[in-house]
């Protein structure tokens, strides 16, 4: 256990000096961050200047968060210029027509038609009391942001899985390549040097994943984006946690056993192949899960190894999912983990010492 | 004391030697506390495998390692150092940083493994590159930190791989004092080296391998006498045909007449030579390694 340890403490310690890893964790950090403002910076304009030429002020009612100022203008011309400069985001000229730049915006084209008509019903004494809305779904207010974090956790997910299933294959290469493994076999066991390993990049991995999502709620709390989170994001943020190291020991064994297979750090992209085309699978299914997280293929999904270690904590972030589901799915990942630990530690057993050619996957497991 | 006995080995064939190659055919020898142990061999004779054999990184067919009288284990292994043929250090760490990281998981302290690092540096010539990644230095220099890592947990059983190939003469010079330092304290060191003249110097004693087979074994010494000598006479423009019926091959620069002969009558050959003409050498040459191992693996 001491060897492991400090093969794990030595990756960590290897990776978190190096430069590589602090850009990219500040670079995905303020993305991340970034993000967390997009809804205001992309969001529809918070207030409407709208002017009138020869007409009433209509009765527009503004939407939550938003005002509307009015502002009146001489003559047409006069309107259409200041439309042009951009003083204006529509005119409603003599009653009858609405004078805009480009397009008019969708949202405000809805609020002129309905106060436009509310006002001639009026004036005619005719009173429509308005639809009162209610969501059958006691959530349902926060389906806007749990999307978002979603999709932004699917990414999230998958370029860490990535990023450090190729650290951990890159290291296997490594040492096998330069031939290290042989002293390092000399004085420990296999499954101490590749549990080191994946313990140790498995670490780096949280600490990427932790600084992001602090990175991004820390944004969404100066943003303002956090009043629309879903109650219960402990449990998100951590279940995130707890699937990513899941799906991280699923792939990142099976990763160092493909690896062991080669002796040189080129060929290590072409024996990564099918488990890439695997990773990259789930990440559709899991990207497709964000979207629609009720949908019977995210549902089925997410009972599924691989795809569950993403879909399930995606799903987790788009909608509510009962607890034993969550524990059940878990579980079954948990025995899929266990499998892809015996096998590629048993590869990996066999293949790390025997450098040169590229071996083959069914020649080393047939080997007594 | 290290005993090696009827080690064999065979690998898995490939499409052109289905029934695989043999490496070892019944390797056995002892290293004995304090000795340095040479082993030597033509490319693929199974010096490798041997070595590899020992450090349990490759597993024996049949046969048996033991140590101290008792068979070899796991954790004796981690109280050896080895050096294997082809040399491996992580490139982009810094060697402090390495040399201490093999003494660690070799089982030094913290603070040991430190210490054992600096005052190795220092005495390979290493202390002002201490923080700079392997990949900076030259070839020379990798092979002393390689050395480091071998010797940093103050090995009881030093197993080195061509430990001076690519070495300048310096190199070479301050690696034969680190490991004859270490014999004197006890430690047994087995290493291979096609510097057949360097294993004639330093080694007590000498292994001789070829297709997996140790053909000659025992001290250097040893192996000269049961070679026996040769008998060299240079004779100045002698009668012709004045070696006739003697044992022997001569030959002729000039007017210059070498004759060399194994197991011959030397007074006799010196009796003919003396009447042939004049003497300019007569001796008995004790053979080199480099003859012993010709005649051996011939």
């Amino acid at each position: 256990m001491n060897e492991l340890m400090l093969v794990a403490r030595r990756e960590i310690v290897t990776q978190v000096r190096s430069r590589t890893f602090v850009i990219g964790l500040l670079v995905s950090a303020v993305l991340v961050a970034a993000l967390a403002f997009a809804p205001k910076l992309f969001g529809g304009p918070d207030s409407y200047t709208l002017g009138v030429v020869n007409s009433q002020r209509l009765p527009v009612t503004a939407p939550q968060g938003a005002t509307v100022e009015w502002r009146t203008y001489p003559d047409e011309a006069a309107a259409r210029k200041a439309l042009l400069d951009g003083d204006a985001d529509a005119v409603v000229v003599n009653g009858s027509k609405v004078l805009s730049e480009g397009e008019l915006d969708e949202r405000l084209g809805v609020l002129l038609q309905v106060a436009n008509r509310e006002m001639k019903l009026d004036a005619q004494g005719v009173r429509v009391p308005p639809l009162q809305t209610e969501a059958v779904r006691a959530d349902a207010r926060y389906d806007a942001a749990r999307g978002g974090m979603a999709t932004t956790l699917t990414f999230l997910l998958f370029f860490t899985l990535v990023g450090q299933m190729m650290m951990v294959a890159m290291g296997v290469v490594e040492e096998k390549g330069s031939r290290i493994v042989e002293i390092l076999l000399s004085s420990m066991k296999p499954w101490q040097l590749l549990g080191g390993k994946i313990a140790g990049l498995g670490v780096v991995g949280l600490i990427n994943l932790v600084v992001i999502v602090c990175g991004g709620l820390g944004a969404a709390t100066v943003s303002g984006l956090v009043v629309d989170f879903p109650p219960g994001m402990t449990g998100i943020v951590v279940g995130v946690l707890v699937w990513f190291l899941l799906g991280y020991v699923f792939y990142a064994t099976l990763a160092a056993a493909l690896a062991s297979l080669v002796s040189r750090q080129e060929e290590v992209g072409s024996v990564m192949n099918p488990l890439m085309m695997a990773l990259m699978g789930t990440y559709f299914v899991a990207f497709f899960a964000a979207n629609e997280p009720n949908g019977t293929l995210a549902a089925v999904l997410s009972w599924v190894p691989p795809f569950s270690a993403m879909v399930m904590p995606v799903r987790m972030a788009a909608t509510e999912i009962p607890l034993w589901e969550v524990a059940g799915s878990a579980a079954v990942m948990a025995l899929a983990v266990a499998g892809a630990l015996a096998l590629g530690a048993t590869v990996y057993r066999r293949a790390v010492l025997r450098t040169g050619a590229r071996l083959k996957i069914r020649q080393v497991l047939s080997q007594r | 004391m290290l005993e090696l006995s009827d080690l064999r080995k065979r690998f898995a064939g490939g499409p052109d030697a289905p029934d695989g190659k043999v490496a070892l055919d019944g390797i056995s020898f002892a290293v004995q506390p304090g000795e340095m142990f040479g082993f030597v061999g033509a490319n693929g004779a199974g010096k490798t495998t041997t070595m590899r054999i020992v450090m349990g990184v490759l597993e024996a067919d049949s046969g048996s390692v033991a140590w101290k009288g008792r068979p070899l284990e796991h954790a004796d292994r981690r109280r050896f150092g080895y050096m294997p043929e082809e040399r491996g250090l992580y490139q982009k760490m810094s060697v402090a940083e390495q040399v201490e990281y093999f003494g660690r998981l070799h089982g030094l302290g913290p603070s040991a493994a430190r210490k054992a690092t600096a005052d190795l540096l220092e005495r390979l010539g290493l202390t002002e590159r201490r923080g700079d990644a392997v990949q900076a230095l030259s070839l020379g220099n990798q092979q002393r930190v390689q050395l480091a890592v071998a010797l940093v947990h103050d090995p009881e059983l030093l197993v080195l791989d061509e430990p001076f190939s690519g070495l300048d003469p310096i190199a070479v010079d301050a690696l034969v004092a680190v490991l004859q330092e270490r014999c004197r304290g006890g430690v047994p060191v087995i290493f291979s080296s096609h510097q057949l003249e360097l294993v004639e110097r330093l080694c007590d004693s000498v292994g001789i391998v070829s297709s997996g087979r140790m053909v000659a074994a025992g001290t250097v010494a040893g192996l000269r006498s049961a070679e026996g000598g040769t008998l060299r006479v240079v004779v100045r423009d002698p009668a012709p045909g004045w070696a006739d019926g003697l044992p022997g091959t001569v030959t002729v620069a000039g007017d210059r007449h070498e004759l060399r002969a194994v197991d011959a009558d030397d007074q006799e050959i010196l009796r003919r030579a003396l009447k042939a003409g004049r003497v300019e050498y007569f001796g008995v040459e004790q053979p080199t390694l480099t003859d012993i191992f010709k005649e051996a693996v011939a």
